[in-house]
């Protein structure tokens, strides 16, 4: 089965020194694999370069087994949809025009939406609870909102293919495990293919079906959430010591940084 | 003690500006061309020993040493030629130049030059300064003389509508208390502009075509076909349908010196089609 | 209460009512003057020989339409900048385009041309192409323009042509100098029909140009990278949009000088009331804009009568303390 995106022999260099050598990965549809590692290991390099935002200086990448540099931005944007950090936006756009940005790659370019693309995007808004702020601008909104806005737009891509980095940083607790229920719903519904760069280990633990450790911008390990997160990998990985045990009321693992001795 | 005192006193002649030497001025620098043309006409020529580069007349003129330009005159060309007297009108331009001269210890004579009283005040005041007042006295008679002339010859005459152009784009005219002003009306025309409120105005060309002037004086620079297409459209306008816009030389009109008799005549040629 | 997104048909309304103000705008303006002038007498029977129709449709009327059509003309480029350098006060003349006109059209003027002469405007035109370049070039590294390396090289850009302009007043004789003041604050003097249709028919092609971006120009506000992953050809759509907002202040500042205000306070304002959604963002503040130069140009005509006032004066007297109220009032909601 060909994967949903792959990556084969990634490497990237911002030219102060490689920030990804030799990286391989691949995420099979209705699959969710998360990216985890310390700062600077280079899991946003990965996604961008996933996205086609970047070309890797080697190896390349293949989305439903096309190469991506042959395929045209609107093509990988109708099958690919990826959620930032957070939007830098200086224009007053309401949240519901940013979320039917999500349609524009399926429309023609001056095409205004159409019944279905309105209901698609309200859709994915009521999924994330942000249907009652469509008409405030986004720049209004709090950090939370905003970043479920920016899901709801991807959501409204209709991608197949779909890369989330670090969507939980503004949110708080309901809402992060929220996103990721979302999520998980969406790939066991429709097949999407998820890949999702995460610094909550614990939340990996719950909802990533595989994993992948980077560090110092290779894979250190790969596999499930079981025989990843294990404390000698993640205290190499992290350096810190940490102590990683069982979630009684899942069976998932939980990871607890250790303090320095006192 | 009276060391001390004589240090402080020679310090103190030594900062003091030098005394303006009394009696005649043999060694004058003139900054603006009107200027030059005068004190050539009082006979006063020879004393010249500096010229802004646009003094051009009478030909003598030409061979004065230059010291910078009528808008922007050098300080140190100007001191270089140890005047005794700087004469200069005041220009967009030269008043810090004149002000740093006059620092310096040197006699500065200030004339305007923006109406006909002025001008015969102004050649008062440097024969005076020049010490040739009969000279100056007859210099204004003739100026008078010759002004008298021009309007005697259109004396009689129907007096045209007259619009003078001095700026393309913007469309600049001469507006009323302007010299060019007086000696349009003593040319026997009736300037359409005087009552603009100001002595260069920018005028729209509906204003052109409300005003209906006979003959269109263009003196701007790079005239021939400018006015041509400015006005073209205008085909109501008296002047645009008889083909009676007239380009003048700058030069001739702008000057604000003895010639001004002679500018009048221009003006009059001009106005009256001769 | 604005909707909450843009549908066709109110991008049909939005666009008809200001093209209806456009028309009675255009229409006051032509009958307004320093100059008294009968319509009924212009257009009586043998009208055409009276001073009424030379006032009113050989002086009047062809000014009054490349009003509009150069403000039009730098509120669609001031949309269309503030979309591309993502700064919402972001105005068209700062990024050197118009100053790089006036330079050429300042050097044709001291090269002995005639200012109202076509050899100037053309000299200007070609001066502003000359600038595109270099600029677009300059701020171009690595195969991509970045809108901070174009505002940068534009501003210093900018910088070098003001000083270019400051040079030639320096040297020039003084009747010259009255000329390169033209081009500093403005002018918009009549001047015949066929200028006035070519201006018009080059300022539709280029805001067409733009509005076919309008939807990328939406995407591109999103962030360069976000923009991508939505499908957008960055660094194209950048150089087409850069390209022909530039050649329409280009062109608007060749036939009258350097008019400030209109590219930065009509987009502003239209924005507030309308939105941002470029597809109707543009267009309007083509109308907008338009409308707004006509009556400063009135103003213009009329405040000083007989004299005039340069409309540069009028569109920064009119713009500058609303632009201030404006961007309190957008201060004191947080949507700045």
């Amino acid at each position: 089965m060909t994967p949903a995106i792959a990556g084969e022999g990634l490497a990237y260099d911002y030219g102060r020194g490689a920030v990804l050598d030799g990286v391989n990965l691949a995420v099979a549809a209705g699959e969710i694999v998360g990216v985890i590692g310390p700062n600077g290991s280079g899991k946003t390099t990965l996604v961008r370069l996933l996205a086609g935002v970047i070309r890797p200086g080697a190896g390349h990448v293949m989305l439903e087994g096309t190469r991506l540099d042959a395929l045209a931005r609107r093509d990988i944007a109708r099958r690919l949809a990826v959620v930032p950090q957070d939007s830098a936006l200086e224009f007053p756009f309401t949240a519901l025009e940013v979320v039917l940005m999500g349609r524009a790659p399926h429309l023609p370019p001056l095409a205004f939406p159409r019944a279905r693309d309105l209901d698609i995007a309200r859709a994915a808004m009521a999924r994330l609870e942000v249907a009652a702020v469509e008409d405030r601008a986004l720049v209004q909104l709090s950090g939370g909102e905003r970043q479920r806005v920016l899901l709801a737009r991807a959501l409204a891509q209709e991608p197949r293919v779909l890369l989330l980095d670090e969507p939980t940083t503004h949110l708080d607790l309901r809402h992060q495990t929220g996103i990721y229920d979302t999520v998980r719903a969406l790939t066991r519904a429709s097949g999407v293919a998820v890949l999702s760069v995460l610094h909550d280990l614990n939340l990996a633990a719950l909802y990533c079906d595989r994993l992948l450790l980077l560090a110092a911008g290779r894979v250190v390990a790969h596999g499930t959430p079981a025989e990843v997160l294990r404390a000698p990998l993640l205290s190499e990985a992290y350096g810190v010591p940490v102590h990683v045990g069982t979630n009684a009321a899942t069976g998932t693992p939980i990871v607890l940084p250790l303090p320095a001795p006192s | 003690m009276r060391l001390g005192a004589l240090l402080v006193a020679s310090a103190l002649i030594a900062c003091a500006p030098p005394p303006s030497r009394a009696g005649r001025p043999e060694r004058v620098v003139s900054l603006a061309p009107s200027l030059t043309e005068a004190i050539y006409a009082l006979g006063a020529g020879d004393r010249l020993v500096g010229a802004c580069a646009q003094c051009d007349h009478p030909d003598a003129a030409k061979a004065l040493p230059r010291v910078g330009g009528y808008l922007a005159p050098s300080v140190e060309l100007v001191l270089a030629a140890r005047p005794d007297l700087v004469v200069v009108v005041p220009s967009p331009g030269n008043r810090e130049a004149v002000r740093a001269v006059e620092r310096a210890g040197v006699r500065v004579l200030v004339l305007q030059d923006r109406t006909l009283a002025d001008l015969r005040a102004g050649i008062s005041a440097l024969a005076t300064a020049l010490e040739v007042p009969d000279a100056g006295e007859r210099l204004v008679g003739e100026v008078d003389a010759g002004l008298a002339a021009v309007r005697a010859r259109v004396n009689g005459q129907a007096r045209p509508r007259v619009l003078l152009v001095v700026g393309h784009r913007p469309l600049i005219v001469a507006g009323g208390g302007t010299l060019q002003d007086e000696l349009l009306t003593i040319a026997g025309g009736t300037n359409v502009a005087a009552d603009a409120g100001a002595a260069w105005p920018a005028f729209s060309v509906e204003m052109v075509a409300a005003r209906a002037p006979d003959v269109i004086l263009d003196a701007a620079m790079g005239s021939e076909k400018g006015s041509r297409t400015l006005f073209q459209e205008l085909t109501g306008v008296p002047a645009v349908q008889k083909g009676r816009i007239v380009t003048l030389d700058p030069d001739v009109i702008f000057r604000a010196g003895p010639r001004v008799p002679e500018a009048a005549g221009v003006l009059a040629a001009a106005i009256h089609g001769r | 209460m604005r909707p909450a997104h843009l549908t066709a048909r109110r991008l049909a309304t939005s666009l008809l009512v200001l093209a209806a103000a456009l028309a009675v705008t255009l229409l006051a303006a032509t009958l307004i003057g320093p100059a008294p002038a009968s319509l009924r007498v212009a257009l009586a029977p043998g009208g055409e020989a009276t001073p009424d129709y030379a006032i009113l449709f050989r002086a009047r009327l062809p000014r009054v339409l490349l009003a509009a059509v150069v403000g039009g003309s730098l509120a669609a480029a001031g949309a269309a900048l503030q979309a591309l350098l993502l700064n919402p006060i972001a105005e068209p003349h700062l990024l050197g385009i118009s100053a790089g006109a006036a330079v050429a059209g300042v050097i044709a003027i001291v090269a002995g041309a005639d200012a109202a002469s076509a050899v100037v405007p053309l000299a200007a035109f070609l001066g502003a192409l000359g600038m595109i370049t270099f600029v677009y070039l300059g701020a171009r590294a690595a195969g991509r323009a970045s809108p901070h390396a174009i505002l940068l090289v534009g501003v210093v850009c900018n910088a070098l042509a003001a000083a270019a302009i400051m040079l030639a007043n320096a040297i020039v004789s003084y009747t010259q100098a009255q000329g390169i003041l033209f081009w500093i604050m403005g002018s918009l003097s009549t001047q015949g029909y066929a200028l006035v249709a070519v201006a018009a028919a080059y300022a539709l092609v280029g805001v067409a140009w733009i509005v076919r971006h309008a939807q990328d120009l939406n995407l591109l506000a999103l962030g360069e990278e976000s923009a991508l992953e939505l499908g957008v050809e960055v660094e194209r759509t950048r150089r087409a949009v850069f390209v022909a907002a530039s050649l329409l202040v280009g062109a608007a500042v060749a036939v009258s000088g350097m008019i400030g205000f209109v590219g930065l306070i009509v987009p502003h304002l239209l924005r507030l009331a309308a939105g941002t959604d470029h597809r109707l963002l543009v267009p309007a503040s083509f109308l907008g804009g338009a409308t707004f130069l006509v009556v400063a140009d009135t103003v213009a005509r009329t405040a000083l009568a007989p004299a005039e006032l340069p409309v540069g004066v009028v569109t920064a007297l009119l713009g500058g303390p609303f632009f201030i109220w404006l961007l309190r009032r957008s201060l004191v909601r947080g949507m700045a």
